[in-house]
């Protein structure tokens, strides 16, 4: 049986990079309307592109669903549970586990930060443009409230003519931003990052089954990352600009009201969607501006700790890692587990359920720390209602 | 008080056994009731119940066994004693399960009442030898044994037997139990340091569903999947309370107790199981409050491992108490282990509760059947830590090999944090218990030696 399934995942990935294809020359089609170049009289509406892109992932989701559901219908085993799999009916869910706690902060966190990033200037009136951040929220869009530093770092050619104070904040604020904030910037504030989480989301509450990659798939996506650095730190050297790539264009300055053209941009964004609609942040995994910021993540202020003792290698944390680091779990001996890799979205923590086995440390201060207590917290609702049951027959006991 | 009631109702009891035997035999052979197989049958019925009811009377004598425990008691002396059923409505098929590794919420999903077989009778440990070979380790020989008497209706009922394939024992178990019930092996990964190991294991449950679902009829839908999820994470749930309790210094219940009420859940519906633990936790609570303890503030604190502790074989754990120890904690698969992890479910899909369920049941699975077991070693140095031990029991029973082989590597580590560790060899039968009496009842006093020796300076260095 390992073999078909085997035999369904070399099916499967194929088809969906190839339904990718079909839609990327569906949307060229598309860009001869309106889709990835305005013309020079600004006519059209500047969210216009972003619906189009919507729309087309969505058909991208479907027609993989459908494509699967016909493959899986055929296997001996799985067959049986092709409704099942691809379920759409409402369901119960498993209650056991926590719902609040530090996971709402993050989305907490991630909307204010979409929001501030893209519309900023707008509500405050004014926006600290100095400060430059490693983050793809795109820089074309005016509104920020903190500017982005990829537009220069994808075009390292331009730090030529710049005068030297430029050259120095620009720097500066790298630094700074990756020892203070280091890949939190990944996890929380980037706005690619909620977009993602937001379809990973969308995906969970369908309950429709996604792709689980393991340490070999997770292997297979490092050369598109190595292909994407390149492009993104030496396009502009060629006089290429990578900005025309970027998928992160296509979000933020249109739903400001700013008219960009997007070239192949879009297409990456579609890719982008459908990939995050079954591995979750699945461009993070492949995202150059993240692996910078990991690089210096031996220095970062935020870390990952980890209770070598304490760890009964369950790998939750593992199955919950949205970028694969099995050294989460295996590690035994270190205290500290952070890696370049990790994006500080915290999954590991809260689904820990050793008390104190991981935890989350900003320079050296444990603010957040997994215990059974709280990853169990869930059980509490039955546990009140058997209280009431208990009282109840004791109750009715004593009448009697 | 229902022991006492148990004893009542025993001779009846025996009697319908008898009646039931007769029955059979009539059916069968139309043979006169007392034929030779005939006597021996009974002279098995009356040995295994009484050396049951012996063991459940020295677990009630064992002072400070809270009132909630005494429906777990009933549950052992009604499947051991009286030889009844599960708790069960008439038409809940039982599937029985071996070891750790078979979900039961897989078999809670379609319907039907996991009932775990693996079995610590020494009266079908007599029955047994004759059946497998001799070097084959008891649990083994006490499942065939009761397998071949056929008396005990959790066995005889059983629509269905999975068997992981663990232990070279276990495997060979697994065929044997073919040629007289429908038994569907279970094959569990060798190994788990590579991820497609566990996904091996997903395959290999998603394999077993057809097998349940053929028994009850009934199809395992996402709805019922997830409701089964939650209630055996309730029982965790309450499980992990009861640890909590478990850790007080001083004890607040006896390890031995402990231990029976994790043998009862083989036989219980969890939702029953995890209910009767609720008024346990509120009870131990309550003591916890009244600073009522059941250990002296300087008795040794020992923790028993190695191979599983099953009732009625809880002589180990019986001994460590009256030879004035008091038990923390157990690292054994009837025990803690079973209920330990929990399911963590990180993706709501069918395919995700399923690989949450694989995963649950072979990573952390500290079962020396694995290849690679070094975190058998941290999870005991840190239930240690957890449990303040001053001791460790290493139970191996005799031939069961897997655990006789950990045993090296957790003397050296142990011995390097200063915990002593003994190694006590043990079989299915009470002609051991004096000579096992005689080196728990030395290892305890040398704890309480060590404990003195290291006393008197803490107040020299004080002054």
């Amino acid at each position: 049986m390992k073999k078909t399934d085997f035999k369904l995942r070399k099916i499967f990935t194929p088809t969906v990079l190839a339904i990718c294809g079909v839609l990327m020359l569906l949307s060229l089609f598309a860009g001869s309307l309106v889709f990835y170049a305005f013309g020079s009289d600004d006519s059209g509406y500047a969210i216009t592109p972003v619906l189009i892109i919507l729309l087309l992932a969505v058909i991208g989701i479907v027609l993989c669903l459908w494509l699967r559901r016909r493959i899986v219908r055929n296997d001996p085993v799985m067959g049986r549970f092709a409704a099942e799999r691809i379920s759409l009916k409402p369901g119960g869910t498993v209650r056991g586990q926590r719902k609040f706690g530090f996971m709402t902060m993050r989305w907490l966190i991630m909307l204010i930060s979409f929001f501030a990033l893209i519309y900023g200037v707008k509500w405050l009136g004014q926006g600290f443009g100095n400060i430059e951040l490693p983050i793809f929220a795109c820089p074309i869009n005016q509104d920020q409230l903190i500017d982005s530093s990829c537009y220069t770092l994808a075009h390292l050619n331009s730090l030529v003519g710049m005068s030297w104070s430029e050259i120095g904040i620009f720097l500066g604020s790298l630094l700074l931003s990756i020892v203070v904030l280091g890949r939190f910037i990944c996890g929380f504030l980037c706005p690619m990052g909620l977009i993602q989480d937001l379809t990973h989301e969308t995906r969970q509450g369908l309950k429709i089954e996604g792709l689980s990659l393991n340490e070999k798939l997770y292997q297979r996506l490092k050369p598109i990352k190595w292909t994407l650095l390149l492009l993104f730190l030496g396009l502009s050297f060629v006089g290429g600009n990578f900005c025309n790539i970027c998928p992160a264009i296509t979000v933020s300055p249109a739903l400001a009201g700013f008219k960009v053209s997007l070239f192949l941009s879009g297409f990456f964004m579609i890719v982008v969607i459908i990939g995050s609609f079954f591995k979750r942040r699945f461009f993070c995994n492949i995202c150059p501006l993240g692996y910078l910021i990991g690089l210096g993540h031996r220095i970062s202020l935020f870390r990952i700790k980890k209770d070598g003792q304490a760890c009964t290698e369950c790998g939750a944390c593992y199955e919950a890692c949205p970028m694969g680091i099995k050294t989460i779990y295996t590690e035994r001996e270190k205290r500290d587990v952070t890696t370049a890799d990790c994006i500080m979205c915290g999954e590991c923590i809260d689904k820990c359920p050793e008390n104190k086995a991981l935890a989350m440390s900003f320079g050296g201060v444990k603010f957040y720390k997994a215990s059974r207590k709280t990853f169990m917290s869930g059980q509490k609702k039955t546990d009140q209602r058997l209280k009431r049951l208990i009282r109840k027959r004791e109750k009715n006991e004593s009448n009697q | 008080m229902s022991l006492i009631n148990n004893k009542k109702d025993q001779p009846e009891m025996k009697h319908v056994i008898k009646n039931v035997i007769e029955n059979k035999c009539d059916d069968h052979h139309s043979s006169p009731p007392t034929t030779m197989a005939e006597r021996q049958r009974q002279r098995f019925v009356d040995k295994a119940t009484k050396v049951s009811a012996k063991y459940l009377r020295r677990l009630a004598e064992l002072d400070g066994a809270p009132a909630a425990m005494q429906p777990f008691f009933k549950v052992l002396s009604d499947i051991y004693v009286d030889m009844k059923n599960v708790a069960k409505t008439a038409d809940t098929k039982i599937v029985g399960t071996y070891c750790v590794m078979v979900p039961d919420e897989l078999i809670y999903a379609v319907g039907a009442q996991p009932v775990k077989l693996c079995s610590g009778s020494y009266t079908a440990f007599a029955i047994g030898d004759d059946l497998v070979p001799r070097d084959a380790c008891p649990l083994i020989k006490a499942v065939m044994g009761f397998q071949a008497m056929e008396v005990m209706p959790i066995y005889d009922d059983c629509s269905l037997m999975v068997v992981p394939i663990t232990c070279d024992c276990k495997k060979k178990m697994a065929g044997m139990l073919k040629e007289r019930v429908p038994t569907y092996a279970l094959h569990v990964p060798t190994a788990k340091s590579e991820d497609s190991d566990m996904e091996q294991y997903v395959q290999e449950l998603y394999q077993l569903i057809p097998e349940l679902e053929k028994v009850t009829g009934q199809t395992i839908t996402y709805q019922s999947l997830a409701e089964s999820i939650d209630a055996m994470g309730f029982a965790q749930y309450q499980m992990s309370k009861f640890n909590e309790h478990k850790k007080n210094v001083p004890a607040l219940i006896k390890g031995t107790h402990a231990m029976a009420l994790m043998n009862a859940f083989s036989y219980m519906p969890v939702a029953q199981w995890s209910q009767q633990l609720y008024l346990l936790n509120q009870e131990l609570a309550q003591r916890k409050k009244d600073k009522h303890y059941v250990s002296k503030d300087k008795q040794p604190r020992i923790m028993v491992t190695g191979s599983p502790i099953i009732f009625p074989n809880i002589k180990i754990p019986l001994l460590i108490e009256e030879t004035g120890g008091i038990l923390v904690g157990d690292e054994t698969c009837m025990g803690e282990r079973s209920l330990y992890d929990p399911t963590v479910v990180v993706d709501q899909s069918f395919d995700g509760l399923m690989r949450s369920l694989a995963n649950r049941y072979t990573r952390p699975c500290t079962c020396p059947t694995f290849v690679d077991n070094s975190q058998r070693i941290y999870r005991i140095k840190q239930m240690i830590a957890d449990h303040q031990v001053q001791g460790v029991v290493y139970h191996v029973l005799r031939g069961c090999l897997v655990y006789d082989f950990e045993y090296q590597t957790l003397e050296d580590e142990l011995g390097q944090l200063g915990i002593p560790v003994i190694r006590v060899e043990s079989d299915y039968n009470e002609e051991d218990i004096e000579q096992l009496r005689i080196r728990i009842e030395a290892f305890i006093e040398l704890i309480k030696l060590k404990d003195l020796a290291l006393r008197p300076k803490k107040p020299e260095i004080a002054g």
